[in-house]
C-alpha cells in the first residue's frame, strides 16, 4: 500500500536516523511511502506565528500537490512539520476567507520539471481535501496494535521507554485533536504495543527548550535536562522523542548538560521509528544509531529472536 | 372558571396608552395610536396619558371603568409581566372582572427595539388593533380555589435545611425532615472552624441539631429517601424510601461493642477517606440520630452464617439483619429543598495530581486534617507519611471561573476558605510557608475583607496573582509550577501539601430527586429560582421552595439566611385559608377530545391525564400552569386555554394582519 509521507528538510540532512528508520518500520507494517513530487519546506514555525497569508503557501502548496497526486492521507513524523501542515490545513478549512486568499496566491504557480523543462500552471484551488495525520495517530487508527504485535520480530522485554511529547504535538488540543494533552495515552499505548514499557513522569509535555537552542543555549541545557533527569528519576533507561529538534536538544545537549549539571549521568534519546523498526526486526545497522551523540547501541543488542509473538 | 360575560357584539372596550415618560413616546406617536383606535369596533373611548401605573393613572382608569360602563380595557404599555397585576387590581377596584384586561406591550416589543417613529406607531397600532380583537371574546372568570395542607416536608439535613425545619415548626407547622444519610449535620459539621469568626463549626451546629430532634413539630427521617411526589402546591402526596439501618434507633445504647468485634474497614466518609471505620458505625460522636448504622455495602452478609459478630455482642439485641426497606406516605402542603452542594472531582484536574499523590487534597480533606475531631486529632500532618508539612500551597479557582475547560462560575467561597486554611495552618504550624495562588481575592461579606487582611499581614500568608500549571511529584517534595501574574514570571515552589479549592457543584445524583419533584434546575444542575432578583427563594414550580447550596454556592450565613426566608415563604402559605390559582388554564372539551394523548406528553407539569375508561383527557386545573403547549398541539380543538382560545389567537392575527 501506498502512502504519502512528508519528511521534511531536517530528516534528509540532521535527522536522517528517522527518516529511515520510519520507511524501514513501515516497509514491515506493508506501507510504501511516497514523497509529495516537489515539496519543500513547510515554513517550520513562521506560518504559525503571522497573520500573514504568504506563510501558509508553503505548507498548503504540499497539500495540494498531495492531493493532485491523489493522495487522501499525509502522514509526517516530525512534530513541527506536523503542527505546520495540520494547522494550515485547518486554518484554510475553517476561513473561507483565508481559502480564498491563499489560492488566490497560488493561482500563480508555475512549476517546471527539472529534466523535461515541462511547465504546469492552472492548479486546481485546494480546499482541505487531504487529511494529515502524524504517524503516531496513523498507526493508532488505520494499522492498530494488533496488526503491529502480529508483526513483531523483536521482544524488548518491557525496556523502560520515556515518551516524550513535547510541546508541538498534542497542543493546541482543539486543532491538533488527536489526543488529550493533559493526560496524553497514545505514546504510551504505543511503546506498549511494541513491547516496551511507557514510564510515567512529569515532563514529558514540558518543553526541551525549543529554538533557544540557537539564541540562549543555557535555558535549553536546563529545560532538556529537567526533562532527562524525570525521566531517569522514575527509571527510564531512554527517552524517546518524534520531534528532531527535540532529539537535537536532549542528545546533542548532553554533554553540556553533564558540565553544569554534575548529578546527572547521562540518558540515550531515540527517535520513536528506531524502536519500532526494531521491534519489527529491522537490523541495527540501518537504523541510524551513528548519529546519535549519547551512545545507544547498547539498547539495540541482538537477542535470540523469538519468532513471530502474536 | 367562567362566568356571566356580555357578548362581545355588545362589548365596550376602554383604550388606554401610556407614554411611560419618553420610553414609549419618545420613539411612538401614542396620541395618535389613541386616535387611530378610536373607531375601531367595540372601542368605546380611548385616551393617552404620560405614567399608566402611578396613582392617578390607574385612578383614572377606576374612573373610566365606572363613569362609561366599560367591559374590557386596554393598558398600551409595558410588558404584562410587570403591570398586569396593577390594572387587574385597578379593575377589580371599579367593579370589572379582572380577567378582561389586557396589556398590548408597545413598550419591550416596541418602542425599546425601533427607531423609526412612524414604522413603531404603525406598529403599535396593529399590537393595539390585535387585542381589542382579543378583548371583546375574553370571559369573565374566577380564580381556582384549593385548600391547603399545613405540613412541610424540607428535604436535606445541612444546616439550610435544619434552619428551615426549625423555622417553619417555630411558626407552629408541622414538618417531615428528611435526610439520605445516618446522620444530619451536612457538609457543615465536618468543617473545623469558620469563617470569619473562627467558631468551632460543630460546637455552633450541633444544639441545631440537637434542637431539630427534640422539636415536637418535626418529624426527623435520617437515612431516608424520597421515592415519588405526586400532587400540586397545597396539597402533595410523598412517599418517602426508609434504608434499613439493621439497628434498631431506639434500642440501640451506643456502647461500641459491634464496632469493635466487626473485622470490615472501609474508608470513612466523615473523614473524607483520611481514616477508616467499620461497616457497623456512628459516622461521628454527636450524630443524631444516636446510632449505630450497619452499611449493607460492606457488612459480609447480614447473616449469622457469614459473620454475625456484631449481633453477637450486641447486648440490648438491637441488631436486626431481617429489616427491609420500607416505604412511608405523608401529605404535606410545600416542600422545601436543601440538598446542598458537593465539590468538582480532582480528577477533572488531572494536571494538579489530585488523583495520584496523596497529598494533594482538597478543601473538605484539609478541613478534616485541621479539625480537632478529625483523624489527625487537629495537628496538621500530610497523608502520606503523617509529617507536619513546612510549606502547603494553597490553589483558588480549581474548575472554577474557568470558561475553557471548566466551570464559567465564581464558587464564591472558596477565597474565604482558603485564607481560613492557611490562617490555621500558620496558627498549628508557626515555621510553615503558607502560599495562595489567586485569580482575585473576592471577599463581600460582613468582616470578610479584615479577616482576609489579617491572613496576608498578621498570619503572613503569601499570596501570589496567578494560576498553577501543574502539579507533580520530585522525590518526597510535591513541586507547584504556577505564574506570577503581577511580575509576568513563572514561579517554582516546594511544598510538602497542596490543598485544591475545588469548585462547589450540584450534589452528587441530586438530578434524580428534582426529575422526581419536576422541579427546574440552572444549566449547571442548580435549583433554579423563580426570579433572580426578587423571588430568590421560591421554585418557578409552584409549591416548591428552596434553600442553601442546592441553589448554588454560598456560605453559612448566606445559607442559613434563604433558609429562614424559604421558611418565612412556607409561612405566607400556610397562613392563608386556601390557595387561589389563575383561571386562565387549559381544560378540555369532552366532545371534541379524541383521547389521542398528544397533550399529556407535550405537558410539563404533569396536568393532564389520559381516562381510560372515558377515552378523553382530564385535567387537573391546579397543576396547569397555563402554559398553552397543548392547546397548540391539540390536533382536535379540544384543548382551549381560557381567554387565549383559537378563536381568539386567529381573531388577534386576522387584526394584525388585516391591512
Ligand atoms: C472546604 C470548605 C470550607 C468551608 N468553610 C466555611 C466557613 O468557614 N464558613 C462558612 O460560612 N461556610 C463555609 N463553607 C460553606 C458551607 O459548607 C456551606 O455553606 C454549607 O454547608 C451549606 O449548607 P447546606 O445545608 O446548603 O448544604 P450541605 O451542607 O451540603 O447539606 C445538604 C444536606 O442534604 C443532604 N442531601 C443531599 N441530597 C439529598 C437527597 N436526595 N435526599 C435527602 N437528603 C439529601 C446531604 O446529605 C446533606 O446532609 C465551606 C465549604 C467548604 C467546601
Amino acid at each position: 500500500m501506498k502512502l504519502h509521507y512528508y519528511p521534511g528538510c531536517t530528516l534528509k540532512e540532521k535527522a536522517v536516523a528517522l527518516d529511515i528508520s520510519t520507511r524501514e518500520a513501515m516497509k514491515r507494517l506493508d506501507v510504501e511511502l511516497v514523497e509529495p513530487e516537489g515539496w519543500t519546506c513547510c515554513g517550520a514555525e513562521y506560518p504559525l506565528t503571522e497573520e500573514k497569508i504568504v506563510g501558509l503557501a508553503a505548507p498548503i502548496r504540499v497539500l495540494r500537490q498531495v492531493r493532485d497526486e491523489g493522495g487522501e492521507v499525509l502522514v509526517t513524523t516530525c512534530s513541527f512539520c506536523f503542527a505546520v501542515l495540520k494547522r494550515a490545513n485547518k486554518a484554510l478549512r475553517d476561513d473561507p476567507l483565508k481559502r480564498k486568499r491563499i489560492n488566490a496566491f497560488l493561482r500563480d504557480d508555475i512549476q517546471i520539471d527539472p529534466l523535461t523543462k515541462a511547465r504546469t500552471t492552472d492548479f486546481e484551488d485546494y480546499n482541505g481535501e487531504v487529511q494529515v495525520l502524524h504517524l503516531l495517530e496513523y498507526l493508532r487508527d488505520r494499522v492498530g496494535t494488533p496488526k503491529i504485535k502480529s508483526r513483531l520480530k523483536r521482544d524488548l522485554k518491557g525496556l523502560a521507554v520515556a515518551p516524550y511529547y513535547g510541546c508541538r504535538l498534542l497542543r493546541p488540543q482543539e486543532e491538533m485533536a488527536f489526543d488529550e494533552p493533559d493526560a496524553p495515552r497514545v505514546f504510551e499505548d504505543f511503546l506498549e504495543a511494541v513491547g516496551c514499557s511507557a514510564v510515567d513522569y512529569a515532563f514529558k509535555q514540558e518543553c526541551c527548550g525549543s529554538y533557544l537552542s540557537v539564541s540562549l543555549p543555557d535555558a535549553a541545557t536546563e529545560a532538556s535536562y529537567r526533562v532527562l533527569r524525570a525521566a531517569q528519576m522514575e527509571g527510564a533507561r531512554a527517552v524517546t522523542v518524534t520531534c528532531p529538534l527535540c532529539f537535537y536538544n536532549m542528545d546533542s545537549r548532553q554533554a553540556a548538560i553533564k558540565e553544569k549539571f554534575l548529578d546527572f549521568s547521562g540518558l540515550p534519546v531515540l527517535y520513536f521509528t528506531q524502536i519500532l523498526a526494531w521491534a519489527l526486526g529491522v537490523d541495527r545497522e540501518v537504523l541510524g544509531l551513528g548519529e546519535h551523540a549519547v551512545p545507544a547501541d547498547s539498547l539495540f543488542e541482538e537477542v535470540p529472536t523469538t519468532e513471530v509473538r502474536t | 372558571m367562567t362566568v356571566k360575560t356580555k357578548k362581545k357584539e355588545d362589548k365596550r372596550i376602554g383604550l388606554f396608552v401610556c407614554h411611560c415618560g419618553v420610553n414609549i413616546a419618545g420613539v411612538v406617536d401614542v396620541k395618535k395610536v389613541a386616535e387611530a383606535l378610536k373607531d375601531t369596533p367595540g372601542v368605546s373611548m380611548s385616551t393617552d396619558y404620560v405614567y399608566m401605573c402611578s396613582d392617578p393613572g390607574q385612578q383614572m382608569i377606576i374612573d373610566t371603568i365606572k363613569e362609561k360602563h366599560l367591559d374590557g380595557i386596554i393598558v398600551a404599555a409595558c410588558s404584562p409581566t410587570l403591570h398586569e397585576k396593577t390594572f387587574q387590581e385597578a379593575a377589580r377596584l371599579a367593579g370589572l372582572n379582572p380577567y378582561q384586561i389586557e396589556i398590548a406591550n408597545i413598550r419591550e416589543q416596541n418602542s425599546w427595539v425601533h427607531s423609526d417613529k412612524d414604522k413603531a406607531t404603525k406598529k403599535a397600532v396593529k399590537i393595539v388593533k390585535s387585542h381589542v380583537a382579543k378583548a371583546i371574546r375574553n370571559e369573565n372568570l374566577e380564580p381556582i380555589k384549593v385548600d391547603v395542607k399545613k405540613r412541610a416536608l424540607v428535604i436535606g439535613g445541612g444546616v439550610s435545611g435544619l434552619q428551615a425545619a426549625l423555622d417553619i415548626a417555630d411558626h407552629g407547622y408541622e414538618v417531615i425532615l428528611v435526610e439520605k444519610n445516618p446522620s444530619i449535620g451536612g457538609k457543615m459539621i465536618q468543617l473545623s472552624e469558620t469563617f470569619p469568626t473562627l467558631d468551632c463549626s460543630q460546637c455552633i451546629l450541633t444544639p441545631k441539631m440537637v434542637e431539630v430532634s427534640r422539636h415536637p413539630r418535626i418529624k426527623l427521617l435520617t437515612y431516608h429517601e424520597v421515592d415519588s411526589v405526586s400532587g400540586f402546591i397545597g396539597n402533595f402526596k410523598v412517599r418517602i424510601k426508609k434504608k434499613p439501618r439493621f439497628v434498631d434507633e431506639k434500642l440501640c445504647n451506643l456502647c461500641g461493642e459491634c464496632e469493635k468485634v466487626c473485622p470490615q474497614i472501609v474508608p470513612d466518609e466523615f473523614n473524607m477517606g483520611l481514616s477508616f471505620r467499620k461497616a457497623i458505625y456512628m459516622p461521628f460522636p454527636q450524630a443524631i440520630p444516636g446510632t449505630y448504622t450497619l452499611d449493607e455495602d460492606h457488612c459480609l452478609g447480614l447473616s449469622p452464617v457469614r459473620c454475625g459478630k456484631c449481633k453477637d455482642v450486641c447486648e440490648p439485641r438491637a441488631i436486626d439483619f431481617d429489616m427491609k426497606e420500607t416505604i412511608i406516605e405523608e401529605e404535606v402542603g410545600a416542600i422545601v429543598v436543601a440538598t446542598g452542594y458537593d465539590l468538582y472531582t480532582m480528577q477533572a484536574l488531572g494536571e494538579f495530581g489530585g488523583e495520584k499523590y496523596e497529598d494533594v487534597v482538597n478543601g473538605l480533606e484539609f478541613e478534616r486534617i485541621l479539625s480537632a475531631s478529625g483523624p489527625t486529632g487537629g495537628v496538621v500532618r500530610r497523608p502520606s507519611d503523617g509529617k507536619v508539612p513546612k510549606s502547603v500551597v494553597f490553589v483558588q479557582c480549581c474548575g472554577s471561573r474557568d470558561t475553557e475547560k471548566h466551570l464559567p462560575y465564581c464558587s464564591k467561597i472558596c477565597c474565604m476558605y482558603t485564607a481560613k486554611h492557611a490562617m490555621l495552618y500558620r496558627h498549628r504550624v508557626p515555621d510553615g510557608q503558607a502560599t495562595v495562588f489567586y485569580i482575585d481575592v473576592r471577599t463581600g461579606g460582613k468582616a470578610f475583607d479584615e479577616f482576609y487582611q489579617r491572613t496576608v499581614e498578621e498570619d503572613k500568608v503569601l499570596y501570589i496573582r496567578g494560576k498553577v500549571s501543574k502539579v507533580f511529584k520530585e522525590g518526597d517534595k510535591l513541586i507547584v509550577w504556577g505564574v506570577d501574574t503581577l511580575t509576568g514570571k513563572k514561579v517554582e515552589i516546594e511544598a510538602d501539601m497542596v490543598v485544591l479549592a475545588m469548585a462547589m457543584v450540584k450534589t452528587d445524583g441530586v438530578q434524580d430527586l428534582l426529575k422526581k419533584l419536576k422541579i427546574s434546575t440552572d444549566i449547571h444542575g442548580f435549583v433554579a429560582e423563580a426570579h433572580p432578583k426578587l423571588r430568590p427563594v421560591e421554585s418557578l414550580n409552584a409549591g416548591f421552595f428552596l434553600a442553601g447550596c442546592a441553589h448554588g454556592p454560598k456560605d453559612i450565613p448566606e445559607a442559613v439566611s434563604q433558609a429562614s426566608a424559604a421558611a418565612a415563604k412556607v409561612g405566607d402559605l400556610f397562613a392563608q385559608k386556601e390557595l387561589s390559582h389563575e383561571p386562565t388554564v387549559v381544560p378540555v372539551n369532552d366532545e371534541l377530545c379524541s383521547g389521542c394523548g398528544i397533550c399529556v406528553t407535550m405537558c410539563p407539569y404533569g396536568a393532564r391525564t389520559l381516562d381510560p375508561s372515558k377515552g378523553v383527557v382530564d385535567v387537573n386545573e391546579i397543576l396547569c400552569e397555563g402554559c398553552g403547549a397543548c392547546a397548540a398541539a391539540c390536533p382536535c380543538g379540544a384543548a382551549q386555554q381560557r381567554n387565549q382560545t383559537d378563536d381568539q389567537i386567529f381573531s388577534m392575527l386576522r387584526a394584525m394582519l388585516r391591512e
